[in-house]
């Protein structure tokens, strides 16, 4: 059993003192994290080959540009201030979320990613949904049956469904489920008929099998990995030398400390999915955040650019403070640790 | 430790180990196949071979091209051979590479002094949060193509996640009795990490290195798919790029022109995880809890 070691008074004020201490540099950390994304971000499209004037206008039309229109066009967008108020500038226009024009459709940067967002999170949504319950249980089921030979095969499947490439295991999907047997659509995310329940449904079913497939291995191989590392605790020993039933024991003591990992692995695993949709986006020509992005690199479309890596970037920084945030509601001694090194 | 104390709560049986040894020896004899068949890719093989022209184009497999020809005439077969060389050299020399920055910099973050163990796992959190496949897209994108440079690129970012894991591992081996003991009777950091410390972590580096080359495979072939691969050398990713370009899977063609690459890419990777997994399962366990 996992058990609170302090009780005294005096040890309890202790324990609130360090958790204050705890969450205030947890709170540092992430600023500082946050504030080199931001400069990063920033650096980004000044870094590439190209300069800054690219964040206007096509590499053909600025070659078109005299001199004169070039000088004329950086004071004008403060490219000859200074570099910090250049960057000063640049934090206003993420927090007014005025991130500029995209070069290949004329939209602005918001109004692309905001249309894209919402299927990235229905797609990645989905997906983690099913890869999570799939993965988990498999994982659980695969941990306590580990003596019965069953689990020796089911970790072979994992690490064989671990290894297929997304793009591979997508293109099968197509040519059996689309082509072969047409059952399933390969391309977009609406049928003709607009937005609709099923159409979104039919469209889903392919992209998140993909990223379903290729995700359970994963948290498979890792639950039944924390499972097994639980089981050999010596709390679990314990309980065990004191004669509580098994089903009892794994409800109350093996899954809550074998699932905390996880729970971490997951979240942080969100964070990734939208970037690691990129390729099944691709594939299936779904108009999602990855696609956007690998769009807007393949057409050297930088304010784009930027605007997607941002988004990106800050979505594994929010699911790294919610793991974080939710950590302590799972497990009790964090909450009297103060936590320590990750 | 005993084996049979309970029967849920269990420590490494001797039955566990046989079985993991045997998938390992799977892996390794799948491994060396591959490694075997591109050697014969590269060595046997004509240089310019998976790039000429040999047959017309669209061919369906016979005796002279037992995987059928691509749109422009040139073996698949030979495409595949030439591409497990591609991909070997480029996973094994990352892989080198990365394992021995991350040793570097996890034992510097794990055994040096407190500020530069802290500024090292900053710089490690930052890291952690950039996507790495768009950065891998970007470097593609903007730096070029070749072998030499996605070299570098795979493994300037692939670092930061072995670093971590080794450097929790020498920390813990950094508290084990017998190295206190030792720093206790005034030995150095250099004699305790040769001397007490090498048996425990240079085993470590063996999964290291695996688990980098699996995923040096998988994210050349994703990006040669993506259509930012080397144009001039054939590889596993980049007949997956034609075959997408082309519409290849609305015909049969797909089964011998999508088939055997993707397959190999997948046996590659499985054949690694399996010798992976089964030398980390020989390790201490003591030090891989630890994470």
């Amino acid at each position: 059993m996992t058990t609170l070691q302090t009780s005294t008074p005096a040890a309890t004020s202790a324990v609130r003192r360090g958790r204050l201490t705890y969450l205030a540099g947890r709170i540092v950390e992430y600023a500082v994290v946050l504030f080199v994304a931001l400069t990063l971000n920033f650096l980004l499209p000044r870094a590439l080959p190209g300069g800054p004037l690219k964040l206007f206008g096509s590499p053909e039309a600025l070659a078109r540009l005299t001199a004169e229109e070039r000088a004329q066009i950086a004071t004008e967008y403060g490219f000859g201030d200074p570099i910090w108020v250049q960057f000063v500038d640049y934090l206003k226009s993420v927090v007014t979320l005025d991130l500029g024009t995209s070069l290949s459709d004329g939209r602005t940067v918001t109004a692309a990613i905001s249309d894209a967002l919402p299927w990235t999170l229905l797609l990645v949504g989905t997906s983690i949904v099913f890869t999570t319950l799939i993965g988990i249980t498999l994982g659980v089921i695969g941990g306590l049956r580990r003596r019965e030979g069953k689990g020796a095969f089911t970790l072979v499947a994992a690490i064989v469904v671990d290894s297929i490439p997304q793009f591979w295991l997508a293109m099968l999907l197509i040519v059996w489920f689309a082509v072969t047997w047409q059952v399933a659509p390969t391309f977009g995310a609406t049928g003709p008929d607009g937005v609709t329940i099923a159409g979104l449904a039919q469209h889903l079913v392919l992209p998140v099998a993909t990223l379903t497939i290729t995700g359970i291995g994963y948290i498979f191989m890792y639950t039944r990995s924390s499972m097994l590392n639980v089981l050999t605790s010596e709390p679990v020993a314990h309980a065990h030398a004191r004669g509580i039933p098994r089903g009892r024991l794994v409800r109350r003591h093996v899954l809550r400390p074998a699932l905390l990992p996880v729970h971490t692995l997951i979240m942080l695993d969100i964070g990734f999915l939208a970037a690691g949709a990129i390729v099944v986006e691709t594939v299936f020509a779904y108009p999602g955040l990855g696609r956007l992005t690998f769009g807007a690199i393949a057409a050297r479309d930088y304010p784009l650019m930027q605007g997607t890596f941002l988004v990106l970037t800050l979505m594994v920084v929010l699911m790294n403070l919610i793991a974080d945030l939710t950590y302590p509601l799972l497990d009790p001694r964090v909450r009297s640790t103060a936590g320590g090194d990750r | 430790m005993s084996t049979d104390t309970a029967p849920l709560v269990v420590t490494g049986t001797s039955r566990r180990r046989d079985l993991l040894g045997r998938q390992g020896r799977i892996g390794a004899v799948l491994l060396t196949l591959i490694v075997g068949a591109a050697a014969y890719g590269y060595f046997v093989m004509p240089d310019d071979a998976g790039k000429r022209r040999v047959g017309l184009p669209y061919e369906s497999p016979s005796a002279a091209h037992p995987l059928g020809t691509d749109d422009l005439g040139r073996d698949l077969l030979e495409q595949l051979l030439v591409g497990a060389g591609t991909s070997l050299t480029l996973a094994f020399m990352v892989a080198a590479v990365t394992t021995l920055l991350a040793a570097i910099i996890g034992g510097l973050a794990g055994i040096g002094p407190r500020w530069m163990s802290a500024t090292i796992m900053r710089g490690i959190d930052v890291m952690l949060v950039l996507p790495e496949l768009v950065l891998f897209i970007l470097a593609a994108t903007f730096l070029g193509q070749g072998f030499g440079i996605r070299a570098v690129i795979l493994s300037l970012i692939l670092w930061p996640v072995p670093a971590r894991v080794l450097r929790a591992a020498s920390l813990t081996a950094w508290s084990r009795a017998h190295v206190e003991a030792s720093r206790a009777m005034g030995a150095g950091q250099g004699w305790l990490l040769f001397r007490h410390a090498s048996y425990l972590l240079g085993p470590l580096l063996v999964p290291v290195f695996v688990r980098t080359a699996m995923r040096v495979i998988i994210y050349d072939a994703t990006l040669s798919f993506l259509g930012l691969g080397d144009p001039t050398a054939p590889s596993w990713g980049t007949t997956l790029y034609w075959v997408q370009v082309n519409g290849v899977f609305l015909s049969d063609a797909w089964l011998w022109w999508a088939g055997p690459p993707g397959l190999a890419i997948t046996l590659t990777v499985v054949a690694l995880a399996l010798v992976g997994t089964s030398i980390e399962d020989r390790l201490n366990p003591n030090l891989q809890e630890s994470r």
